[in-house]
C-alpha cells in the first residue's frame, strides 16, 4: 500500500507494464508513528477539515479520521506553520517516538506490473457556483455530503442534527433532488447520478430517527429512482414513516429572516404556485468523475466518454480502450456501492485472466519456526504491560499494575513497555520468551480487535502457538474512558490483567486447520451470466461445469437484440456460446438439473440428473446463475388480443409495426405493486430504446409511454432525452389511477388520467406493449440444497447488500445475473466476472486455511438431540448415523465460524468451543469478581 | 449504600458490542468504571452458568450485549 | 500479450471501496498488489458516509 501517491507515467503492454509513481512526503516516519495524537494536540495550526466537508477544523498534522488505515499521522505542508513561516516544530518536540521527519522528500517509485486497475472514483458536484441553489450564501443550505457528516456520530456535531446558522434543531428539512444531474440548462451534466434518490430517502429516514416524530422531511423530485434491490421497499417504508414526496423542481430559495429560515417556491403537480418555509435545505448533489481519475486516465492513455467517465463496452464492462488496463467503480459511470464492489471483483478477475501463468510467482508465504510442545508444561506466564506513551501510563499507575501482576499465580515474568507494539519491543519480546522459557503470554495494552494478530505473529516467531496468547484491554476500555478517575482506572486495569492471566493459564495450543480444494467450479445456469462466469474461470486455467435446465445455452438474453449502448446482442451471444462450447476446460450439461448437494467450501458434492441418469460432481466453488424471466400477466388484456404484447415481442416481430399508427407502452406491469414490491430496473430503458427505434424508422407513428417514474439511471438518461426530442409522448400515471385498455372493432382504446392537464385522456392504439415484471427462476430447490437464503421475491440474498454483493454467508458459493435481481446485460456480465473472480480466490489455493477456533463434539456424551444443528447459523453441525446408536452431532470445521452457540445450548455439555471453553471463560469470570 | 460501587461482568460479542466498547474508547466517551469485560465470539456463547458463577464469585450484576 | 511470460503483479490506482476490493481479490488469488492512493489514508468517499460502515478494515 502506497499512500500520498500519483501515477506519473506508464510504458509497456499487457502483461508487462512499467509504471512510475510519485510519492509525496508524509513528513512522519510510518514505522515510528504510533498514532498517539500528541502531535495534533500540540499543533497550533487549525485547518479546514475536508473529511468533514469543511464543517469542522483539523490540525496541520492529522489523520483524516479516527479509523483511518494506515493509522499514521501526516503533515499537510501547505498549512504547516513551520513549512510556511519557518518556525514552530511543536510536533517534533512533543512526539514521544521521534517520528517527525521535516526533511522527508518526494520520491519516484518504479513498479513492474502485469495489469493496472483504475478506481479513482467520483467527486460530488459542487453547487456553490450556481446562484439558484444559494449554497454559498445561505448557511442552512447544505449539500448531501455535508449532511452525511452532520448525521454522523463521528462528525462535527457528534450526530446532533442542527442548523448551521443558529445551532437550532430543524423541524422541517427539504431535500432537492437532481442537483448537478439531469440538467442541461445550468450544470451541463445530462446524466442521472443513480444514487441520489436512495441516499436522500436514507438521510431523511435517519434524520427522522435523530429528530423524533415531529420532524417533517420533504423530498422534491422529478422521478424517484429506487431501482436497486430492496430499494422500493425502503421507499414505501419512508412514505409510511411520514417522509413527504413532492414531484416538483423548486425554482427559488430565499431567506425569510435573520435566523436563516428558508422559503421555497415551487409549482405543485396540479400546476399551482406554492411557497413553503423550511428550516434547512439539503441539496442532493450528483457525481462527477474525480479529476485525479481523469488525470490518471490521460497518463495511462485510455479513452473517456463525452462526460469524462472511462469508456467501456456493455459486453466488456471493466475493460478500457487499452489492453491490460481495467476500470471499476464510479470512474466508469455513476453507480452505487454494491455495483462498484461488483466491478472491483470483475476487474480483479479480468486483470488476472491474462496473468494466470504468473499466478503465485511474486507472493510468498511467511515461514515460522517450529512450534514448541508446551501444552503439558506448567504455565509460565509472561505479562507485558504497555504504557502506550501516555495513553495508558498517563492515567493508570502502570508500575503498580505490573507489580500486582507479579504476585499472581503462574506469572513468571513481567515487564513494562513504552509501546508494546513497536518493532523493537516485538523483537525483544521474542528474545524474552525464549530466555525465560515462557509458555503463555499476556499483553495488557489496547484492543485485541486491532492488535491480537500482531502479537500472535510475534509469539509464533518465538515458537509458541498463536492461541497461547491473551490481551487485557486496559486502554480503549479503561484509561481512555476513565481518564478523570485515575485510581479507579488503575483498579480496573489490575482486575482486567488478573482476568487475562487467569484465563491465560488455561489456554491450550490449537493446531492450524486447512481443507483441500477441488479446483473446479459448478455453474448453475447457462445464460449470459453463467457462461461468462464459466469462461472467466476457464481462461484462468480452472475447469467448470455448466448445468443448464433447458436444451440450449443463452437464457433470457436470447430475446434481446441490443444492449442499452446499442451493441448487438445476438452476435455477442453466438460468439459466447461458441467460445464456451469450444473451451476444453468447460463441460456443458444441457437438459440437466441439480437434484441434491452437500459439502462446503473447496469440497462440494452435487448430484445432477440428466435425462434419466444421475451423476455426482465434485467441485470447490459453486456459482448460482439461475436467471429470471419476464412475467406473464393477465392484466391489460394480455393473452386475449394479439395486439397486446410484452417486452421484445414487437422488436422480434417487426412486421407487426408495419402499419401501426399508434403504439402505447405501459410500464410497471406487475412491478412496484403489492405482489411484487420491487422495481424491475431495466424496463424503462428497454421501452425507451424501442420507442426511439419506432420514431426513428417511422416518424408518423405516435408513440406513448405511460409510466410511474422514469428510471433511466446513469447515462441511460440520454435515451430518455432523445426519446423526448423525437416526440415520444410521456404520461405519468399513479397506482390508484392505472390505465385501462379496452378492445374496439378498429383496435385498442387506452384510457389514462393526465396529471399535467388534470383530466382523463383517451388514446386510440394499434398496439399496446407491456413492460411486465422480471421474475426470479423457481429458486427454492437450489436454495434448499445449498442452504442459501432467498428474499421475499425468491431472488437470492447475498451476504451483505453493500460490501459482499456476489458472496453468500456460506463460503465458496457465489451469485450473479438475474438470480440476484433484475439487471441489464452489462451488469450481469460484470457480476458474472465478479463471481468468477471471487471463486478464483478459492480455486487458486491447494488448501484453504480456516480459523481453527471451532467447536468439538464429544460423541461419548452426545445424545443426538440435534439442538446444536438446529441453532447453528452456518449449517456447520450435522447429525450422523452412529451404527445402531442413533444420531451423533458432527462439526464441519470448514463451515464453523466459532460463535459457540452449539456449546452454550448443548444440554449434555458434549460440545466444547475451542479457545472459548467453559473453564477458560469461567476462569476470567471468576477472576472478575474477586 | 450511598458509596456502593457495583461490579458488573459484561459479556460482549467480539463483532459488535466489544467493538462498540472499543469505539467508546476511541471517542473518549467517559463512563463509570465498574464494568469488567469478558470477550466472547458471539453473545449466544454465554451459558447461564457463566452468569450464576459471576454472581457467586462476587460480581453484583451481569450484562450480555451483542 | 507479450511473448515473454507476464508479471504476476497488479497496480490498483485508488484506495476507495472499489480499489480495496480489487486489491483484496487479487492478493487472495496469488498476485502481488500495489495499491496507490493520493491521500494519506485509504477508505475513499464511503468512509465519509454515516451508516453503512461495518468494518473499517482493509485487511492489507
Amino acid at each position: 500500500m502506497i499512500t500520498l501517491s500519483k501515477v506519473t507515467s506508464i510504458t509497456g503492454e499487457e502483461g508487462n507494464f512499467t509504471v512510475t509513481v510519485k510519492k509525496y512526503p508524509r513528513y512522519v516516519d510510518m514505522d515510528a508513528c504510533i498514532a498517539c495524537g500528541t502531535c495534533a494536540e500540540k499543533c497550533p495550526a487549525k485547518v479546514v477539515d475536508e473529511f468533514n466537508e469543511g464543517l469542522a477544523k483539523r490540525k496541520a498534522i492529522y489523520v483524516p479520521y479516527a479509523q483511518a488505515v494506515p493509522l499514521k499521522y501526516a503533515i499537510d505542508r501547505d498549512n504547516c506553520i513551520y513549512f510556511q513561516k519557518g518556525r514552530c516544530r511543536a510536533c517534533e518536540k512533543f512526539c514521544p517516538t521521534k517520528a517527525i521527519r521535516f526533511d522527508d522528500v518526494e520520491t519516484d517509485i518504479t513498479l513492474q506490473v502485469g495489469s493496472v486497475i483504475l478506481t479513482a472514483g467520483f467527486t460530488p458536484f459542487n453547487p456553490a457556483k450556481f446562484d439558484n441553489y444559494q449554497h454559498a450564501r445561505f448557511p442552512n443550505v447544505v449539500t448531501s455530503m455535508e449532511f452525511e457528516r452532520i448525521l454522523s456520530a463521528g462528525g462535527p456535531f457528534a450526530g446532533h442534527v442542527k442548523r448551521l446558522s443558529d445551532g437550532v434543531e430543524p423541524k422541517k428539512i427539504a431535500w432537492l433532488q437532481c442537483v448537478g444531474s439531469r440538467d442541461m440548462n445550468r450544470c451541463d451534466n445530462p446524466y442521472c447520478s443513480s444514487v441520489c434518490c436512495m441516499y436522500a430517502i436514507k438521510e431523511s429516514v435517519i434524520a427522522k430517527e435523530h429528530l423524533g416524530k415531529d420532524f417533517q422531511p420533504t423530498i422534491f423530485y422529478m422521478d424517484m429512482r429506487t431501482h436497486g434491490k430492496d430499494f422500493e421497499k425502503y421507499y414505501d417504508r419512508a412514505r409510511e414513516e411520514g417522509v413527504r414526496f413532492i414531484r416538483s423542481r423548486v425554482h427559488t430559495i430565499t431567506e425569510v429572516d435573520a435566523s436563516g429560515t428558508l422559503n421555497l417556491a415551487y409549482v405543485s403537480d396540479t400546476g399551482k404556485r406554492v411557497e413553503e418555509e423550511f428550516d434547512m435545505v439539503v441539496l442532493s448533489v450528483g457525481m462527477e468523475p474525480a479529476q485525479s481519475g481523469i488525470d490518471a486516465a490521460n497518463i495511462l492513455g485510455i479513452e473517456l466518454n463525452p462526460y469524462r467517465f472511462v469508456k467501456t463496452a456493455d459486453t466488456s464492462p471493466v475493460s478500457t480502450s487499452r489492453k491490460g488496463i481495467y476500470v471499476a467503480g464510479s470512474l466508469q459511470g455513476c453507480k452505487d456501492i454494491p455495483q462498484s464492489v461488483v466491478e472491483a471483483s470483475a476487474a480483479a478477475c479480468q486483470a488476472s485472466v491474462s496473468l494466470s501463468s504468473a499466478r503465485g510467482t511474486l507472493v510468498r508465504d511467511k515461514i515460522f519456526p517450529a512450534e514448541l510442545h508446551v501444552a503439558a508444561d506448567t504455565p509460565r506466564i509472561g505479562v507485558f504491560v504497555c504504557n502506550c506513551g501516555i495513553n495508558i501510563g498517563g492515567i493508570a499507575d502502570v508500575p503498580a499494575v505490573a507489580a500486582y501482576a507479579k504476585t499472581l499465580p503462574h506469572v513468571a515474568y513481567v515487564e513494562e513497555d513504552l509501546f508494546a507494539c513497536s518493532q523493537d519491543t516485538q523483537e525483544k519480546m521474542v528474545d524474552v520468551i525464549k530466555k525465560e522459557k515462557l509458555n503463555r503470554i499476556v499483553v495488557a495494552a489496547c484492543t485485541p480487535r486491532t492488535h491480537e494478530p500482531l502479537f500472535q505473529e510475534t509469539i509464533r516467531n518465538a515458537g509458541l502457538n498463536a492461541y497461547l496468547f491473551e490481551m487485557a484491554n486496559i486502554r480503549n476500555q479503561c484509561t481512555w474512558v476513565h481518564s478523570q478517575e485515575k485510581d479507579k482506572a488503575t483498579a480496573k486495569a489490575k482486575d482486567l490483567v488478573r482476568m487475562a492471566i487467569s484465563r491465560a493459564s488455561l489456554l491450550e495450543p490449537i493446531p492450524d486447520l486447512s481443507v483441500p480444494v477441488s479446483k473446479t467450479a459448478l455453474v448453475i445456469g447457462g445464460g449470459i451470466a453463467g457462461m461468462t462466469a464459466a469462461l472467466s474461470l476457464a481462461n484462468q486455467g480452472f475447469s467448470a461445469t455448466i448445468v443448464e435446465k433447458s436444451g440450449i445455452l443463452g437464457g433470457a438474453a436470447l430475446d434481446v437484440l441490443h444492449t442499452w449502448k446499442g451493441e448487438d446482442v445476438p452476435s455477442y451471444l453466438n460468439d459466447l456460446i461458441r467460445d464456451v462450447s469450444a473451451n476444453s476446460n468447460i463441460t456443458v450439461l444441457l437438459n440437466a438439473e441439480v437434484i441434491d448437494a452437500s459439502g462446503f467450501v473447496g469440497n462440494f458434492e452435487t448430484k445432477v440428473r440428466r435425462n434419466d441418469s444421475i451423476q455426482t460432481i465434485l467441485h470447490g466453488a459453486t456459482i448460482i446463475a439461475t436467471g429470471g424471466k419476464a412475467a406473464r400477466v393477465d392484466e391489460y388484456g394480455y393473452g386475449k388480443n394479439p395486439r397486446i404484447t410484452r417486452w421484445h415481442d414487437l422488436e422480434n416481430n417487426p412486421e407487426m409495426l408495419a402499419d401501426a399508427n399508434s403504439v402505447v407502452f405501459i410500464q410497471c406491469v406487475g412491478s412496484r405493486d403489492e405482489n411484487r414490491p420491487y422495481c424491475s430496473r431495466i424496463c424503462c430503458t428497454t421501452s425507451m430504446m424501442q420507442a426511439i427505434a419506432i420514431r426513428e424508422k417511422s416518424p408518423d407513428t405516435s408513440v406513448f409511454i405511460l409510466y410511474r417514474d422514469i428510471r433511466t439511471f446513469g447515462e441511460r438518461e440520454l435515451l430518455y432525452k432523445k426519446a423526448r426530442e423525437l416526440g415520444v409522448v410521456f404520461i405519468q400515471y399513479s397506482l390508484d389511477k392505472k390505465p385501462v385498455v379496452t378492445e374496439t372493432p378498429d383496435g385498442l382504446l387506452v384510457d389514462v388520467f393526465d396529471p399535467v392537464l388534470q383530466q382523463p385522456l383517451q388514446i386510440q392504439a394499434d398496439l399496446v406493449n407491456l413492460a411486465t415484471a422480471i421474475e426470479s427462476a423457481p429458486n427454492e430447490d437450489i436454495a434448499g440444497f445449498y442452504k442459501l437464503p432467498l428474499n421475499a421475491e425468491k431472488f437470492f440474498m447475498e451476504a451483505h447488500a453493500k460490501l459482499r454483493p456476489v458472496d453468500f454467508a456460506s463460503d465458496g458459493i457465489f451469485v450473479c445475473g438475474l438470480a440476484h435481481y433484475p439487471k441489464p446485460i452489462d451488469e450481469s456480465i460484470a457480476q458474472a466476472m465478479a463471481a468468477a473472480g471471487r471463486a478464483a480466490t478459492v480455486l487458486s489455493k491447494t488448501a484453504i486455511s480456516v480459523s481453527p477456533l471451532v467447536s468439538k463434539v464429544d460423541t461419548g456424551k452426545c445424545i443426538g438431540c440435534g439442538l446444536c444443528a438446529e441453532v447453528c447459523p452456518f449449517g456447520a453441525i450435522i447429525l450422523e448415523d452412529a451404527d445402531g446408536k442413533g444420531y451423533r452431532a458432527k462439526n464441519i470445521s470448514a463451515s464453523c465460524k466459532g460463535c459457540g452457540l452449539c456449546a452454550a445450548s448443548c444440554p449434555q455439555k458434549a460440545i466444547e468451543m475451542l479457545h472459548f471453553k467453559d473453564e477458560q471463560i469461567l476462569a476470567a469470570v471468576c477472576a472478575a469478581g474477586r | 449504600m450511598e458509596n456502593f460501587e457495583p461490579k458488573i461482568v459484561a459479556f460482549l460479542c467480539n463483532w459488535c458490542a466489544y467493538a462498540g466498547a472499543d469505539l467508546a474508547g476511541v471517542s473518549r466517551l467517559q463512563h463509570p468504571s465498574f464494568m469488567r469485560t469478558v470477550r466472547v465470539m458471539c453473545s449466544g456463547r454465554v451459558d447461564p452458568i457463566f452468569i450464576i458463577q459471576a454472581l457467586k464469585n462476587g460480581c453484583d450484576g451481569a450484562l450480555v450485549a451483542g | 500479450m507479450s511473448n515473454s511470460s507476464p508479471i504476476g503483479s497488479v497496480l490498483v490506482v485508488g484506495g476507495g471501496i472499489t480499489g480495496m476490493q480489487s486489491a483484496l481479490d487479487l492478493a487472495e488469488s496469488g498476485y502481488y498488489v500495489y495499491l496507490i492512493e493520493q491521500s494519506p489514508a485509504i477508505g475513499g468517499a464511503m468512509a465519509q458516509l454515516d451508516k453503512t460502515f461495518p468494518t473499517n478494515d482493509c485487511s492489507m
